[in-house]
This record gives C-alpha cells, sequence and structure tokens, in this order.
C-alpha cells in the first residue's frame, strides 16, 4: 500500500526543531557561516523575544554563550526537544500492530462482497491529543501521508503493491467508511473524495500504465472497469463485480496476448496490478473521430496591453512555446485574434504553399454580432504554417505598438474565438489587461470600497454579466474550454471573467500590478504561460465516479459543467486541477470494504482515445472511533475549502467562515460528547483525534485566507484570484496555499539547501510555525505559499550574511519588494538559491512563485502583507491559533 | 353571471393554469435528477415559462386590487413578492451552470407553488359559487 506511513518520527528528530523553547540549551547553529552570524556582537542586542509570540524564539541565547556555539553539534542538544510524544497512525507500535495484524490474515474470509457483521481487521487506533496542551501545533504532520487503508490481504486478486490508488491521485475524507448513513451523519465528519486523475504535466514525469489491447472488462449492469479489487469464479471463467455484485464472463482475450500473438497469464495484466491505469478505448468510445489540439489566442491589443508590455510579452511566450506545445500527430491548430473596440482577424497561409502570400490582418469593426472575415486560414496547422506563424508572431507587436485604443471587447472577441474553433472544440486562452468595456458581455466598474468588508461584498464575487455563464453553456456543447491570464492594473471584474474558466474547465490566473519592464514578472507570466501551453492536456473528457451498491455520489466541486446528475464534462481536461466528490450512504453497507472507481473518457493531445481508470478500495466500519481513528484531515480540509467557496459565491463570506467554524466545532462536540469518556465537564481539555489534530489550525488558516478572511482591505479581484485557486488546487498544493511554509535561513542545518546524498534533490531546511514568535530580528526568513515567495530579512541582520546572501554591505542596501537574489560566488548564497529554486520547481503545477525581498525595517505595507501569512498570530479581525482553540473548547463545553 | 362571480372565474382558470405550470415545473426537475434531461435543455424549456408564470399571477394580483377583494389580494401576496422579487433583482431565470446544486430548492419553490394554488383553487371556486347563489338570491 503506497499509504503506508513514513517514519516522520525519525525524520523530525534530524533536525533542531526551532519553534519550541529550549532556551536554556545551546542553539542549534550548525553552519559555521550561520554561526558565525549569530556570534557577531549585533547578535546579542537581539536576544529578547519578538513581542507578540507565545514561545521564546529558539535563538535568544545571551551574548557570552555564543562562544561555545562554533561546537555545537547537530544531534546532540535538541534531543527531547519535541515536547509531546508523537501519538497517531504513526506511532511505531500502531504501525507494527497493523502490519502484524495484516501478516496474521486474520478475518480471511473477509473477500469481496463477503458480508461481514463487523469489520475483521483492527482497523487505526484512536489516539487522543489534548488540541490546547500540543503547542505549538506540530505542522510537520501536515506532510505526513492520511492514515492508511487497512485490507484484508485478499482484497486484492493479485496482491500488487499498486493495488490501492496512491493518495495524490484519490484519497478519502474517510479512510473507513461508516456502514450506515446514521453513523456518517453521527460522525459530523464529511464523506467525499478528492480526485486528480493526473499527477503531473506531463506523462514523461509520472508515467501510468496503459492496458493498450482494447480488451475493456466492464460489468454488464454498473459499467464499472474491471479492478485489482475483483474476484475470478469457477477457475476464472467469470467475474464478481465488485460495485453491484453481478457476475460477468471473462472476455476470451484476457488470456490472450493479441498483439504479440501467445498466451499470457491475466494476472500480469495492468488493470489487475494497477489502481491506476489507462485503457486505450476502441472506436465505440469515441463520438466522432479524436479531435486535434486547438488553441486560439484571444490577445489584448488595446492601450493597456501596450503600455505595460504584455502583448510583446504574450506573443513572445508563444512564439517561445510553439515547440512545446503538444503536437506529436502534427494535427494541433493555432488561431490568434486580437481585440480592442474593434476584432481583428489574423490570416495565416501555410508556409509551403505559396512563399509570397504573406500573413494578413483583417479588422471589423462590428462588435455586437462578430462573424468571421473568410473561411480560413484563421485557423491553421501549427506544422504546416510554421514558419508563417513564426513571421507573424514576430512582427505582431509592432503592427500595434501605436494603438491608442483604449477599449477591450473581449466578449465579443469570445465569441468569434467560439465560431472560429467550435466545429473541432478546443482552447480560447484570454491573454487580457483591461476591463471588457464594450461589445457583447461587456463589464461595469463595480468595485465600489465602500462594500468591502460588508455583507455586500458578497455581490461583488457573483458573475456581473449573465452572458458569462450561458457563453460557458455554449462551450460546453461544442467541447471549448476558456483559460483567463488576467492583467490590468485596475479593477478587472474576476468574478465576473472567471465564471467561464469555471465552467469550462479552464483556469484563472491574475498577476496583479503586472509590467514587463521589471524582469520578473517576465520571467513568471512567461514560465507559468509555456508550461500552460505545453501540458498534455486531454479534449473532449468526461469523468464518472462509481461506488460500491449503497453509495452515491451526491454533489461534484471543481471547474467543470454538471452535464447530467453523474457526469462532469471537461471541453480539454488540465493538469493541475483536482476535484472533490462528496458521496452520500442510500444503504446500509454489508461489505468489508468498498472500492469507488473514477472514469476520464478523454482523447489525449496526441489523437488517441483514452480512458484513465482510478480505483481506490475502503475498509468500512460500524464503530465511531474507527471513523474518526481514519479520517484524513487534508482531504476533510479540501472538502471544506470547496464547500467554503461555494458559500462565499452564493450566499456571501460571512456564510463561509461560519460555515467552516460550525463544521469544525461540530466535530469536536461529537468527538468529545461520543468518543471521550472521561474529562466531561465545563473546564474539560480540548481533545481530538491525533490524525485530526492539524485540521483545527488548516480551519483557523482557511478562515484567515486571502479569499475569505474578514477584511475591508482586499480588492474584490484578488478575493475571487483567491477563491479560484481554492477550488481548484490539488490537495498537496492547497494545503500549502492554505499553511504556507515557513523556513529559517540563517541557522538553516547543513545539509538544508545542498542536494540529498540519496535523490539528488535539495534537502529543505525544517518547516517552522507561522508565528511571529519565531522570527529573531537578526535572521532571514523564507515565506513559501506555492503562489508567493517572501524573503523575510530582520532589522538586525548581521552585514556578513547580508553581504553573503545579497552581495551588498548592509541592509540599508537590500532592495525590497519583488526581486530575485543575486548569483554570488559563496555557499550560503548558493544555499539560499538552490531552496528558492526548489520551492518554485513543480512538475504537477505552472506556478512559478514570485520573490518579495521584505525588510522589516522597510515599507511597511510590504511587512504587513508577508506578516498575513503568519496565521498563528492574532490580526485585527482574527483570532491567534492559541485564542481560536480556546473558543473553541469554549464552544464545545456549553 | 354578475362580477364577483367573474373574478373569482377568472381567478379559477389562472389557478388551474399555475397547477399546470408547477406540475410541469416538478416533473421537468424530477426528470433532470434523473437525468431523462440534460440542464441546458431543461433550463432553455423552462425559461421560456417563468416570466408568463409571474405575469399571470401578478395580473390576478391586480384585478384583485382594483376590485378591492383584498382578502384574495393577501393569501396571494407572499408567493408574488417571493416571484417579483426574484425577476426584480434579476436572478429567476434557471442556471443550467449550477442547475444540480439548486434543483432541490426549485422544486420545493415549485411543491410549495402548487399547494398553494391547489388551495386557492378550491378557495376561488367557492367563493364563485356563492358569488352565483348570492346573485340568484337577489
Ligand atoms: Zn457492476
Amino acid at each position: 500500500m503506497a499509504s503506508q506511513g513514513a517514519p516522520a518520527h525519525s525524520r523530525r528528530r534530524l533536525y533542531p526543531q526551532q519553534q519550541y523553547d529550549f532556551s536554556a540549551q545551546q542553539p542549534p547553529v550548525v553552519d559555521p557561516a550561520a554561526a558565525a552570524y549569530s556570534a557577531s556582537p549585533i547578535y546579542g542586542q537581539s536576544g529578547q523575544p519578538v513581542a507578540g509570540g507565545m514561545f521564546t524564539p529558539a535563538t535568544a541565547i545571551p551574548g557570552p554563550v555564543s562562544s561555545a556555539v562554533g561546537s555545537a553539534q547537530i544531534g546532540g542538544p535538541q534531543v527531547g526537544i519535541n515536547p509531546a510524544p508523537s501519538y497517531g497512525y504513526n506511532t511505531p507500535g500502531a504501525e507494527a500492530m497493523a502490519g502484524q495484524f495484516g501478516q496474521m490474515n486474520l478475518g480471511a474470509s473477509t473477500g469481496a462482497g463477503t458480508p461481514a457483521a463487523a469489520p475483521a481487521l483492527p482497523l487505526n487506533s484512536l489516539y487522543n491529543i489534548d488540541l490546547l496542551h500540543q503547542m505549538p501545533p506540530p505542522i510537520n504532520d501536515l506532510s505526513l501521508p492520511p492514515p492508511p487503508l487497512i485490507l484484508p490481504p485478499t482484497a486484492s486478486v493479485t496482491n500488487s503493491p499498486d493495488s490501492n490508488a496512491p493518495y495524490e491521485y484519490m484519497r478519502s475524507t474517510l479512510n473507513a467508511i461508516p456502514a450506515t448513513n446514521s453513523l456518517l451523519k453521527k460522525s459530523k465528519l464529511p464523506f467525499a473524495l478528492v480526485i486528480r486523475p493526473y499527477a503531473s504535466l506531463l506523462d514523461k514525469s509520472k508515467p501510468v500504465q496503459v492496458v493498450g489491447d482494447t480488451v475493456i472488462c466492464r460489468c454488464r449492469r454498473c459499467r464499472a472497469y474491471i479492478n485489482p479489487f475483483v474476484q475470478f469464479l469457477e477457475t476464472g471463467n467469470r467475474w464478481k463485480c465488485n460495485m453491484c455484485n453481478l457476475t460477468n464472463e471473462v472476455p476470451s482475450t484476457f488470456d490472450f496476448n493479441v498483439i504479440k500473438n501467445i498466451a499470457s497469464n491475466r494476472y500480469d495484466r495492468a488493470e489487475l496490478n494497477h489502481s491506476v491505469v489507462d485503457f486505450i478505448a476502441p472506436p465505440e468510445y469515441m463520438v466522432r473521430p479524436p479531435q486535434p489540439l486547438v488553441y486560439v489566442f484571444v490577445l489584448d491589443i488595446s492601450v493597456n496591453a501596450i503600455k505595460n508590455g504584455l502583448l510583446a510579452t504574450a506573443v513572445r511566450t508563444i512564439q517561445e512555446s510553439l515547440d512545446r506545445i503538444p503536437n506529436k500527430d502534427g494535427r494541433t491548430r493555432i488561431g490568434l485574434i486580437g481585440v480592442d473596440s474593434c476584432l481583428h482577424y489574423f490570416s495565416i497561409p501555410a508556409s509551403s504553399e505559396d512563399y509570397v502570400s504573406e500573413p494578413s490582418l483583417l479588422v471589423c469593426p462590428d462588435i455586437e454580432d462578430p462573424f468571421l472575415p473568410v473561411p480560413e486560414n484563421l485557423l491553421v496547422t501549427l506544422s504546416n504554417s510554421r514558419e508563417n506563424i513564426d513571421n507573424l508572431l514576430s512582427r505582431l507587436p509592432d503592427m500595434f505598438a501605436q494603438n491608442t485604443n483604449q477599449n477591450n471587447a473581449l466578449g465579443s472577441a469570445l465569441t468569434a474565438a467560439y465560431k472560429l474553433i467550435s466545429p473541432v472544440g478546443g482552447k480560447i486562452v484570454c491573454i487580457t489587461a483591461s476591463l471588457p468595456n464594450v461589445g457583447i458581455g461587456k463589464l461595469e466598474f463595480r468595485d465600489d470600497k465602500k462594500f468591502l468588508g460588508t455583507n455586500k461584498e458578497g455581490t461583488l464575487l457573483q458573475t456581473a454579466n449573465s452572458f458569462y455563464k450561458s457563453f460557458a453553456v455554449d462551450c460546453n456543447k461544442q467541447q471549448v474550454s476558456v483559460d483567463m491570464f488576467l492583467f490590468s492594473s485596475s479593477y478587472q471584474d474576476v468574478a465576473s471573467l472567471s465564471s467561464l474558466p469555471r465552467f469550462t474547465a479552464g483556469q484563472t490566473h491574475l498577476y496583479p500590478g503586472w509590467s514587463a519592464s521589471r524582469s520578473e514578472d517576465a520571467i513568471k507570466f512567461a514560465h507559468e504561460l509555456g508550461e500552460h501551453l505545453s501540458q498534455e492536456v486531454a479534449l473532449e473528457a468526461v469523468l464518472r465516479v462509481r461506488g460500491s451498491t449503497g453509495l452515491r455520489m451526491n454533489a461534484f466541486y471543481g471547474n467543470f459543467f454538471n452535464r447530467s446528475s453523474d457526469l462532469c464534462s471537461f471541453p480539454t481536461f488540465p493538469r493541475d486541477q483536482s476535484y472533490v466528490v462528496e458521496v452520500s450512504i442510500d444503504e446500509t453497507i454489508n461489505k468489508s470494504w468498498v472500492p469507488i472507481q473514477s472514469a476520464v473518457l478523454h482523447t489525449t493531445c496526441h489523437g488517441e482515445r483514452r480512458i484513465r481508470v482510478t480505483t481506490i478500495a475502503i475498509p468500512t466500519t460500524n464503530l465511531l472511533q474507527d471513523v474518526y481513528a481514519s479520517a484524513d484531515q487534508v482531504a476533510i480540509t479540501a472538502y471544506l475549502t470547496q464547500k467554503a467557496v461555494e458559500k462565499a459565491l452564493s450566499s456571501g463570506l460571512g456564510d463561509a467562515r461560519e460555515y467552516l467554524q460550525t463544521s469544525l466545532t461540530t466535530m469536536l462536540q461529537t468527538y468529545k460528547k461520543d468518543l471521550m469518556t472521561t474529562n466531561v465537564g465545563a473546564s474539560a481539555p480540548l481533545q481530538f483525534s491525533a490524525n485530526l489534530r492539524m485540521l483545527p489550525l488548516l480551519v483557523n488558516a482557511l478562515i484567515k485566507h486571502v479569499g475569505l478572511r474578514k477584511s475591508a482591505q482586499i480588492p474584490s479581484d484578488l478575493r475571487s484570484a483567491g477563491l479560484c485557486l481554492l477550488s481548484t488546487l490539488p490537495a498537496v498544493h492547497l494545503v500549502k496555499y492554505i499553511h504556507p511554509d515557513f523556513f529559517s535561513l540563517h541557522d538553516m542545518p547543513d545539509e538544508a539547501g545542498n542536494p540529498s546524498e540519496e535523490t539528488g534533490e535539495i534537502i529543505l531546511p525544517p518547516k517552522l510555525n507561522l508565528t511571529a514568535g519565531n522570527i529573531a530580528t537578526h535572521g532571514l526568513y523564507l515565506i513559501n505559499d506555492g503562489q508567493i515567495l517572501f524573503l523575510w530579512v530582520g532589522r538586525d541582520a548581521v552585514p556578513l550574511l547580508i553581504e553573503d546572501v545579497f552581495g551588498v554591505p548592509s541592509l540599508q542596501h537590500v532592495k525590497a519588494g519583488k526581486a530575485e537574489v543575486p548569483e554570488l560566488d559563496n555557499p550560503m548564497n548558493q544555499r539560499v538559491r538552490s531552496i528558492i529554486a526548489k520551492c518554485r520547481e513543480s512538475k504537477d503545477q505552472i506556478t512559478w512563485p514570485n520573490l518579495y525581498i521584505v525588510r522589516e525595517d522597510g515599507d511597511p505595507a510590504l511587512r504587513l502583507w508577508a506578516s498575513t501569512f503568519l496565521i498563528e498570530d492574532k490580526s485585527d479581525q482574527a483570532l491567534s491559533y492559541y485564542q481560536f482553540l480556546g473558543q473553541l473548547r469554549d464552544k464545545v463545553n456549553n | 353571471m354578475n362580477g364577483p362571480a367573474c373574478i373569482f372565474a377568472f381567478s379559477l382558470v389562472i389557478s388551474a393554469i399555475e397547477i399546470f405550470t408547477q406540475i410541469f415545473f416538478t416533473i421537468m426537475f424530477s426528470d433532470l435528477e434523473s437525468d431523462y434531461i440534460n440542464p441546458i435543455d431543461l433550463c432553455y424549456r423552462l425559461n421560456n415559462y417563468v416570466l408568463p408564470e409571474v405575469a399571470i399571477h401578478t395580473f390576478l394580483g391586480t384585478v384583485f386590487l382594483l376590485n378591492g377583494y383584498f382578502f384574495s389580494l393577501l393569501i396571494n401576496m407572499p408567493i408574488l413578492t417571493f416571484s417579483i422579487n426574484k425577476v426584480y433583482t434579476n436572478n429567476y431565470l434557471l442556471d443550467a451552470t449550477d442547475i444540480f446544486k439548486t434543483v432541490r430548492n426549485h422544486k420545493k419553490e415549485s411543491f410549495v407553488k402548487l399547494g398553494f394554488f391547489l388551495v386557492f383553487f378550491f378557495f376561488s371556486l367557492y367563493r364563485m359559487i356563492m358569488a352565483l347563489v348570492d346573485a340568484d338570491n337577489i
């Protein structure tokens, strides 16, 4: 089982744990360079704890001790720092126990579909922890895998280690499912699946097994695909569907390799060994021949996009990406439409045809009823017209360099682009720098500052013009997706514009205050657009999730269109998003475990019809404590986030925050009422299951997140963009987005910032709790939420550190704001840059976070912004984590 | 037929139309839930009926108001205000993009309206007969 617990315990011991108070001990300085920074005279002055923190900063050592600093050894002083024993499913004892029971073959009768009165296997054990006693929260728990799915060894026909779904592809909020709906209701925990069919932008970074012989064995009744958890009956001629229990014939070709024309062993087949497989579909699975990949770029050519250099950067990036756009079969097509108050079409003749014919520009002023001026050459095959496309793209910025038109008829351009590609389907990529103010679907400036922070703020997050919803419906009919890259320097109504990507399986990317004159901005956009265009996107896809009898897929969350009650349609299927499916229990489940299967029928960008099938098997239980002990806090957070975003968009931010708070409170109340036998009373401690102990922190962080927090300062565009990310990010990235990683760099251990000896990957420093208490005035810190990086420089940072990292003599010379760390030839600088590069590296996201250098003595606005990421602290509108827990305890005890 | 009898005969007809409309809506929503119709077609079809439905109900209300049947108007008021408010705030149309999340509420709304118009149908019938009987007595 891939989700078996990692030995977090031992990993935790490796590094000094800065967040705990061990001021009586030696500081965990390990790097001689770091020791040098600390040993300087300035160091002594910074010995006071930073105000506002609850804990003494780890580095608060009185001056005299610093002479001994150099001799401090890693692994020495920090023994016993871990204030509380690490409970939970990773406790060696628990793991050993689960392992033993697994080997003892307990409950050997619990095959698929065998009725089991009680669960025969011991599931994960429940460990209580006192939340208020476990301060600071052990944030390394956030990177732990979910509680293991404990299945009888007979569950899988092949017993392959890859039988059950890896959690990055599919994870359930409950890794032990209640057998009855009443138990589910009683638990107050949500039951949902977090599904991510693709875990990387390119197939080659995470290859998936392919079933290539087009033998697709499915249940006759429920249409489930055969999977590692079915049972073969009657000497293997039949198989019993594990969803609906129907007995089906095994196809004759199942034991025969049609490609090599020899007999083969069915137990070697990929679909019986792997939980994630791609089936190559026979022609029956096609409504039409596989369509080519089509990209139409709608480019803003108004003065707004000329002034900030957007058009030039966009065009150059497209040009550079032409070779990276998937085009294995040579059928990929490209089109371009420029828009200001007119529509500008580009007719691109095929390069081979006639060398005299040059790309030409056709301007149509009719924006109320857009039409295509010429029938052909507007959408051209990339391979045939490569030179002319290149030629056009090189000239395009100059063609409009003198444009002074202020308007943007984006809706009309979208309609035109739709007309252009609707016979085939594909992606419309909008790159726009202003509010669409003329033509179809024009929007108004409605960002009234006096609404912010009030109940009316919710209306600013809703779609202002119904065009953006009705157009999304039209797009779905013709298999068209829309992606938005938004760059306005002022209000752009992201809320309305993001409706299109939301319902056509696209994505919204907002670049506030972007300008090509800043190289960091240009690099960010170029990188992200390039990655976006080169990802192996799937086309004409539908997602269906099937569960064992008794389970029903109730609601779906993410960017797509619900074509029927249980079918999500994706004109194009992006690889960097994830989806949440709420499951309800309609009938009592009488199996000891149940399978759930997701299937994405799609056309690959290489022109092949395929089905990606992911199967997960989850044990069931009749006991509330099992449900709690196997709940996955990260998946629950993903579910709560989706619900909160839905609430924010439909009934306002206040309701969304209220929902989060209430959900958490009822969970804690249920836990106290039904699972705690002692400590009942008004002064009882706030207890929770160890595997859920980070949930309160995540919920608290979510309430303080830019998309949801109570504030009158956040422009509605930023909120909308935040909500878009919250509702699409895959679980691991979502956790980081809600609860950023926080590293201390000036005193990081030796190995941090250097490549690991085993994997060759850069080792990151240990994570710190997000509180100002962990920030020493002489320190250097990095905050990473996956979208933005902050490099925090303390006001007493020693010149040596500044010199090494930034190459300037003192703090006053460090340029704050959006910047990069210069390349210098010293180990500290290289390690810092390696860590930043590691934070930016991603094979499954297109995002390239900008780095902001924040000086503690510098711009207060920037400093304040960075400190909103310190989510364990109190802010003007929200409680600190400790206060939040105290408030929860009071609510639970009353 | 005298004036009051005419008005309640009219209200009888309107109630009957409303009953059929709401039954139609409810059936369509159930069809959607059991996937007999896709959301795009459903919204396209039903959205044609939303405004006329509110319009005839409003017309009925106006007739009651002008003729001074304030009690009849009063019992129509809750639903009438609800409908008019939806039109006024411009969210009366069904939205295919989130219909699966709102269909339960739409169905509930149709049921409530159906129940009300059934009661109101018999109320109108009673008032019409009473008016006719009164006229005969003179
Ligand atoms: Zn079946």
